[in-house]
């Protein structure tokens, strides 16, 4: 393990402390009568303690395929067929249903988007709340219910006492999207996965919710993957920033390198098109996308359709995710040049 | 509170609802061709005594008046007389309906009791051999007509090896009944204390709820597993699974979620075999009120049919009140 995360970038006297490791994780739905799906492509990514790495990319890129891998549970019909998740020491892959049902919720935990169509619609928030504490903590009806009461306002729900009772229908997206965070961080898990928690929630609310989702893991130096399609909400919310594309990683790199020095043409892609500058987008878009061969992305690279770079030897070998400078590890065989 | 102004408002719409079934079916039951009067006095009948028939019948007047005359009739009680038993047809409801009652109850209870394990089991492991069993019931058990199966049931249990009473009847003929209490023969037997009249009527109940259960069962176990299995598989236990909840709570709130369509299910098929289980009931001679609306459609007996479908309808008013109960205890997104 210390070689594999020397090998992608972790200073050497940081490589024990690594909160989560995944290693050459691979997912694939099933197509009637036909080759695999192949949602993530042997996938490495490593997070280390107290840091937010930024996941970002395209809806159907794998993001939320790889957040529920991680946790051993890919969204059906998709199966794991290749990889390890080590934390803890443990391969999460290999564990019984008995023992990942110890870790999930209690020391890895995520926070799910459309939070209201998750919770139980038949249950009161409070009793969702308190049973998490009861399962995995071993309180009592009791404590665990003044546990939950004290959860909800940490996430700064107004009236906790009123909303303990409520049922998940009388949320608001805001608070039910707050409740999702309270269980997500109710046992202190050392592990945060985020999935697009903040999209479909207005601005202001949004920035709360970053704001509390930062403090409190800040407050219990937990590691956090923080998914999303918004490349901007990464620049002042995560400590690196990974791209995903076809279930690939694509760059990723500490964020003022990320931000300073984007190296991946569809990096630059996603950047314009953040930053609504239709001039970049139409550089870094190829102008015959159309007439371009479909690539077998088994060998060649996932981007090459889309890549105004591309030349032939895109089509025929897949780049390496190669670190061009310290921590900066990009997927591609013409990336973009800097001093 | 809320729940008593809930069961008010639907108690309110509940005589618009009843009296819109009531003229639906009086229609319905006019447009059947066939002449009482002539049935009732025979082909040598002249046409003056069909003419005088029909004027004490009331067959004479306009169909709105007589429509109007039913409803005046049935607002002190009276619906009306079947020529051919040649009673009220209230009294002969008050006789037959429980019994038909108690035939439907007990073959739904048994519907249930295989139906919802089988369902549940089948659900819990989808490819296991109780799911092929359980697919294979359903098929099964949706193809097979009821009254050939009580024929067989018949054949296996009395003719065969003669473990219960001939399907005559609800009660052995040399027994005499149990004074009519709730007109359903097996509480009346145990109101009374009477043992004997007791273990006749169960066993005459039996195969006709047997044969009732067995068909039945279907559609609940259908219900129940493809209810539970999308409730197993739904975003919020599939959260569950991800906040690493044990197994048993995951099912405990897929089942709760799971159970307004099996509740569902179960009382539309209550309300249903009312009437739907009247070839059971010829099969057994049952004499319940299924053979006897049948009897009044094929004789132009208009007012045993009226009546029958005024009681099951408001049977099924009720049973339908009792589910919206059972939501609103279920369902806070109703309650509140
Ligand atoms: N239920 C499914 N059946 C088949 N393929 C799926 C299913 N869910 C996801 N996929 C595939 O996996 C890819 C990644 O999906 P997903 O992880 O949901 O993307 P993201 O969260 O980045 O939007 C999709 O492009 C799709 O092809
Ligand atoms: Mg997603």
């Amino acid at each position: 393990m210390p070689a594999f995360a020397q090998s992608i970038g972790l200073p050497p006297q940081n490589s024990a402390a690594v909160a989560l490791l995944v290693e050459r994780l691979r997912v694939e739905f099933p197509v009637l009568r036909g080759k695999p799906k192949v949602a993530i492509r042997d996938l490495d990514i490593s997070i280390r303690p107290g840091e937010i790495l930024g996941l970002v990319g395209e809806s159907g890129a794998g993001k939320t395929t790889l957040a529920r891998a991680i946790l051993n549970l890919p969204p059906a019909p998709g199966r794991i067929t290749a990889g390890v998740v080590q934390f803890d020491g443990v391969d999460l892959l290999r564990l019984s249903e008995g023992e990942l049902q110890r870790i999930r919720g209690r020391d890895i935990s995520m926070v799910v988007p459309n939070p209201r169509g998750e919770l139980n619609p038949l249950v009161p928030v409070g009793v969702q709340l308190a049973s998490i504490a009861q399962v995995h903590l071993d309180k009592d009806r009791h404590s665990a219910r003044a546990m939950a009461l004290e959860m909800l306002q940490a996430v700064q729900i107004p009236d906790p006492e009123r909303r303990m009772r409520a049922y998940p229908h009388e949320l608001s997206g805001g608070m039910a999207q707050r409740v999702v965070i309270a269980i997500a961080l109710m046992c202190s898990p050392r592990f945060i996965i985020s999935d697009d928690a903040t999209s479909g929630l207005d601005v202001t609310v949004q920035a709360q919710i970053l704001e509390l989702l930062r403090h409190l893991v800040r407050k219990q130096s937990s590691a956090m993957l923080f998914i999303t399609r918004d490349i901007g909400i990464t620049a002042h919310f995560c400590d690196r920033v990974a791209v995903i594309y076809r279930g690939e990683i694509m760059e990723i790199a500490p964020r003022e390198s990320f931000f300073l020095a984007p190296r991946h043409p569809y990096t630059m892609l996603l950047l314009a098109a953040f930053l609504h500058n239709p001039q970049l987008r139409r550089a870094w878009t190829p102008p015959d996308a159309s007439v371009r061969a479909n690539v077998d992305t088994e060998i060649g690279c996932a981007y090459t359709d889309r890549c105004p770079r591309a030349r032939k030897i895109c089509q025929t070998t897949k780049p390496l995710l190669a670190e061009r400078i310290s921590g900066h590890f990009v997927r591609c065989h013409f990336p973009l040049e800097r001093e | 509170m809320r729940i008593i102004l809930y069961i008010g408002r639907r108690l309110l719409f509940i005589v618009p609802q009843l009296l819109g079934i009531v003229l639906v079916s009086f229609l319905l039951v006019k447009s059947i061709p066939g002449d009482p009067a002539v049935l009732m006095l025979g082909p040598t009948a002249t046409p003056d005594a069909i003419a005088s028939l029909h004027r004490k019948l009331g067959l004479d007047h306009s169909l709105p008046v007589q429509f109007w005359i039913y409803l005046k009739n049935l607002a002190h009680g009276d619906l009306g007389t079947s020529w051919q038993t040649t009673r009220p047809v209230l009294e002969d409801l008050i006789q037959r309906f429980p019994a038909t009652l108690e035939l439907v109850s007990l073959g739904l209870l048994l519907a249930v009791l295989i139906g919802v394990p089988l369902g549940l089991a089948s659900a819990f492991n989808e490819r296991g051999w109780l799911a092929g069993i359980a697919n294979f019931y359903g098929l099964g058990a949706g193809s097979l007509p009821d009254f050939w199966l009580a024929l067989v049931l018949i054949f296996i249990f009395y003719t065969t090896l003669q473990w219960v009473p001939a399907p005559l009847g609800r009660i052995d003929l040399t027994i005499v009944p149990p004074p009519p209490v709730t007109g359903v023969l097996t509480v009346d037997a145990l109101l009374a204390g009477d043992w004997q009249a007791f273990r006749s009527a169960a066993g005459h109940l039996v195969l006709p709820a047997l044969t009732l259960g067995l068909i039945n069962a279907g559609p609940i176990l259908k219900m129940t597993q493809s209810s539970m299995e999308k409730m197993l598989q739904s975003d919020f236990s599939r959260y569950e699974v991800l906040c690493g909840m044990p197994r048993r709570l995951v099912v405990r709130h897929a089942l709760r979620n799971a159970l307004p369509s099996v509740v569902t299910i179960i009382s539309v098929l209550y309300g249903f075999l009312i009437g739907g289980a009247v070839l059971v009931e010829i099969v057994f001679s049952w004499g319940g009120a299924g053979q006897y609306a049948v009897q009044g459609v094929l004789n132009s007996d208009f007012y045993p049919v009226l009546g029958f479908v005024l009681f099951s309808a408001i049977f099924s008013l009720f049973v339908y009140l009792v589910v919206d109960l059972i939501y609103f205890a279920i369902d806070p997104r109703i309650s509140h």
